[in-house]
């Protein structure tokens, strides 16, 4: 195969990458990295979806299905059922965004720090490309209803189990470095 | 020379006039010396060639050499200034830094083995070596700055709206060049390699006109490509520059220490229970 066929396609795709990472974005306020405030406490991503598991749960709970299916006319159920499926996969979005905020914040600290672990970095790096390849997935068995909400409630309570011990280190880190770090962010 | 060639030559060297009134005018000389460097090495080179085609003549053999010199003297000029960027507002980082500058001086050493490489089994011939090595070094150009952008984006540090504008007038006129380069080398290796190995003067009454037709089309794009990029670097510098920012304020290394681990650890295991999710 001549160079025509793999350079141009090649450098073609690079150059769609490379003006979209120039390109932007509303939510990119500054050129330097994103502050920590303050207290270290505050820079904690609360996992706001999960908590709303309850609610979702019963809205998609089997004995729901059941009863619209048994109760309300056909073009009404299906509509529900359908309308059922956005919010778990509204609610499956929510949750990529608490685990994008906590993953966010790794990448602050490492960015703050003067010094960082080459390993750890490629080792987030890693993970994070894995959950998104993992999150493509779930989302696309949801899609097609072959996903049981039990799985999904598993995975909501990993979350908010995984943001209070970060809650908790974190307490315990902002008591160790309290002064230096009040004086230094301080400033 | 036609009068279209002419009129793009004259053109480029005003357009190269004008940036460098601006890049002087802006002090960014003092933000981003290599940058600075590059335009009047282009400007120079400009002036160079102009002054050597008017002792020597279009169709001569030094204006011939002395173009591929420029090529590649303007290449290894862009290099720089693209280092600079690499370089610009993330050596304050020092933890992030320390990676990016390692990954990124691999990346450069491996792209540029790759070009000599390349260049090795081709033809004596300067036109299609500098050919080769001009086309591979834009090609890892381009690729350097995905890199360098996939790293800020990926930490969250955005490039000011100046360095952004000289990264992509970099990027065009490297992706212009990438291919354009790659059509002409297929067209020097393939249809008009006689005219390189063969007999010189059979093959050049043959197919001088043919090397020539190429070489003036694929120098209108250039210029013209090249021009418009010169206009994406004015526009970035009609304003005064911003003051560079001050220097980040660093946490102390234990929380890194402390934390990431953690987070690496509970990302980890987020990602074991999604495995365990799609399990029948």
């Amino acid at each position: 195969m001549n160079d025509l066929a793999i350079v141009i396609p090649v450098v073609l795709a690079l150059s769609v990458v490379l003006f979209w990472l120039l390109y932007p974005r509303k939510n990119q306020k500054g050129t330097s990295a994103p502050p920590l405030p303050a207290n270290l406490n505050e820079s904690i991503p609360a996992p706001m979806h999960y908590r709303y598991f309850r609610e979702i749960r019963q809205a998609l709970s089997k004995d729901d299905a059941e009863y619209l299916l048994r109760a309300a006319p056909r073009n009404v159920s299906k509509q529900a059922l359908r309308e059922r499926r956005n919010v778990a996969l509204g609610f499956l979005k929510g949750l990529r965004d608490d685990f994008s905020n906590i993953s966010r914040l790794g990448r602050i600290i490492a960015a703050l720090s003067p010094e960082i672990s080459h390993k750890q970095e490629a080792e987030r790096l890693k993970l994070t490309v894995q959950f998104q390849l993992l999150y493509a997935v779930v989302w696309l068995r949801l899609y097609t209803g072959n996903l049981p909400i039990r799985q999904l409630e598993r995975l909501t309570g990993l979350v908010s189990r995984f943001a209070a011990r970060m809650d908790e280190a974190m307490t315990e880190i902002s008591a160790q470095s309290a002064s230096p770090l009040a004086e230094k962010l301080g400033a | 020379m036609n009068l279209l060639e002419f009129a793009l030559s004259l053109c480029t060297f005003l357009f190269l006039l004008f940036l460098c009134g601006f890049v002087f005018a802006r002090k960014v000389h003092r933000i981003l010396p290599l940058f600075a460097t590059y335009i009047c090495v282009l400007l120079t080179g400009t002036v160079g060639l102009w002054f050597i085609y008017r002792c020597f003549g279009f169709h001569s053999l030094v204006l011939y050499y002395a173009y591929w010199g420029s090529v590649l003297l303007n290449a290894v000029a862009r290099s720089l200034a693209i280092a600079e960027l690499c370089r610009y507002g993330l050596r304050a980082y020092r933890g992030i830094w320390g990676l990016i500058w390692r990954v990124l001086t691999f990346l450069t050493i491996l792209l540029f083995v790759r070009t000599v490489f390349d260049a090795w089994g081709e033809p004596n011939r300067i036109a299609i070596y500098g050919t080769t090595i001009d086309r591979d070094l834009a090609l890892a150009s381009i690729i350097i700055l995905v890199v360098l952008l996939l790293f800020r984006n990926y930490y969250g540090i955005a490039l000011e709206p100046t360095q952004r504008a000289i990264a992509l007038g970099i990027c065009f006129i490297c992706v212009v060049d990438v291919i354009g380069n790659t059509v002409l080398r297929n067209i020097f290796t393939g249809y008009l390699l006689s005219f390189f190995l063969g007999n010189p003067e059979a093959a050049r009454s043959v197919m001088s006109s043919q090397f020539q037709r190429v070489s003036d089309l694929w120098s209108t794009i250039h210029l013209a490509s090249f021009m418009f990029t010169i206009g994406i670097w004015s526009y970035a510098l009609r304003n005064p520059l911003p003051k560079p920012g001050d220097a980040p304020v660093l946490l102390p290394l234990e929380v890194y220490r402390d934390l990431s681990p953690a987070i690496n650890l509970r990302l980890a295991t987020f990602n074991t229970r999604m495995v365990e999710l799609l399990k029948p």
